[in-house]
């Protein structure tokens, strides 16, 4: 019997189900630090287990049908809806620009997993080595916000404040993220994990625009509390990827980006990783 | 408590469950349907995996009250009236199944793969049971049941027939 014993049950809770945004912020409003948002339930549920958390609401959005949309806002950018999954950013419709995205989301979990999760339910966890906010920074993408006293929208680099600290109220949802529209954008992710579930090192890099609009970005994820940027890596590639650059920006890398000693890699061997997979992203990108 | 209806393979059953309750315990402990195994409780081995709605999810990962109104299939739901579906035929033939433990989601697993792209690459074979794990190790047993069914060659079976020639 599973009933009872620990790690595989979860705490009581009352279930709700709103369909639309305003029910689901009356729900917030009534509920605040009591509730917890759930989007595909792989993070919550995982951490309900745990009785790292121990909501006494748990507020589903899936039925939210206003957040299941991923739309074009002309002069804004792509706009996805929080309740929209991973798997249904895989399906091709994105194209190429968003390649660095895509790269990201394919090698997360497995495909089950895939179907469940949701591309803001797995950036809102914040946890160091997930890896769709170092290819969201690298878009210099946006979190939209709702809450009960209004709206707003802030750059995901500082929506992410620190290891499972986010920059959302206890009244507050985030509705969506907005990738800003870049013609020509090209990008690459690559990570390494070790065999295991968690990534040790991850990098997503983004070039876009040209000449004096060019816009280059190197994120590292994993390698600290926080996605981080390294813009000595950025500046050896502004003026091309070529073998001799990518090169340079491998070597940067590893001597620049700040790595932390934890349980799973030693710092050393983190720089290590930082200028293996610095090395792949930006080779694949050399062919784009 | 709330009541939930939901229809599994294709019979619709109606439980009071708690808000709490995964979609793993309300199939095995109020149905008692035991082909769903609870192994490691926290998505990483698959066994627990059924289809849900229109596609294969790990129901340690979610909440039987979700599953209200839908439909979910395990594997004893693929072969309506005791008629073994040719993924499973080809489990038995190639040897498949060792302890067993793991089979009914393999089995699940790989006949969806079937009915979506009925001639999977080892690639695609890969990527969709890349949540699976088989602690005997039958994998290539596995590919070679999958590509039994699809009239591919298995990668073994190709690596055999360089050998050969």
């Amino acid at each position: 019997m599973s009933f009872g014993s620990p790690y595989t049950t979860l705490p009581d809770f009352e279930y709700h189900n709103p369909k639309t945004l305003d029910e689901a912020l009356a729900l917030l409003k009534e509920y605040g630090d009591e509730a917890k948002l759930m989007g595909g339930g792989i993070g919550l549920i995982a951490f309900m287990k745990e009785r790292l958390m121990s909501p006494a609401h748990v507020i589903d959005l899936k039925g939210v049908e206003e957040l299941k949309a991923v739309r074009r806002i002309p002069g804004e950018g792509l706009w996805i809806g929080a309740a929209v999954t991973l798997s249904e950013l895989l399906d091709g419709k994105l194209g190429e620009e968003y390649a660095v995205l895509q790269e990201a989301i394919a090698r997360i979990a497995d495909p089950m997993i895939r179907r469940r999760a949701t591309l803001v339910g797995n950036f809102c966890e914040a946890i160091p080595w997930v890896d769709t906010p170092p290819a969201l920074m690298a878009m210099d993408a946006s979190v939209e916000i709702a809450g009960v006293g209004g709206s707003r929208s802030v750059p995901i680099s500082s929506f992410i404040r620190g290891p499972v600290d986010v920059d959302l109220g206890p009244t507050e949802i985030v509705t969506a993220v907005v990738i800003p529209d870049a013609k020509g954008r090209v990008g690459a992710f690559e990570k390494f994990t070790g065999g295991s579930e968690f990534s040790l090192a991850s990098v997503a890099v983004v070039v876009s625009g040209q000449g004096k609009s060019k816009s280059v970005r190197a994120i590292y994820g994993a390698v600290n509390s926080t996605p981080i940027r390294c813009t000595d890596v950025e500046d050896q590639i502004r003026d091309g990827i070529t073998v001799g650059t990518i090169r340079k920006a491998g070597q940067v890398a590893s001597e620049k980006v700040e790595c932390v000693d934890d349980v799973l890699a030693s710092s050393n061997y983190r720089k290590h990783l930082v200028k293996v997979i610095t090395t792949k992203a930006l080779g694949r990108m050399m062919g784009r | 408590m709330r009541e939930i209806s939901v229809v599994v393979n294709g019979r619709r059953r109606k439980r009071m469950i708690k808000d709490n309750e995964l979609l793993l315990d309300f199939l095995r402990e109020r149905l008692e349907v035991k082909s769903v195994k609870a192994a490691c409780w926290r998505g990483e081995c698959g066994l627990c995996t059924v289809k849900l709605g229109g596609g294969l999810v790990k129901s340690c990962l979610v909440l039987a009250v979700e599953a209200d109104g839908k439909e979910v299939t395990t594997v004893e739901g693929i072969s309506p009236g005791g008629e073994l579906a040719p993924i499973q035929k080809a489990f038995v033939e190639h040897g498949a199944a060792q302890c067993g433990f793991c089979t009914p989601a393999w089995v699940l697993a790989t006949h969806e793969l079937l009915m979506k792209n009925p001639k999977p690459t080892d690639e695609d074979l890969t990527e969709a049971v890349s949540g699976l794990v088989c602690r005997c190790g039958t994998y290539n047993q596995i590919r070679e049941a999958v590509a039994d069914v699809a009239g591919t060659k298995s990668r073994r079976r190709v690596a055999e027939g360089v050998a050969q020639a």
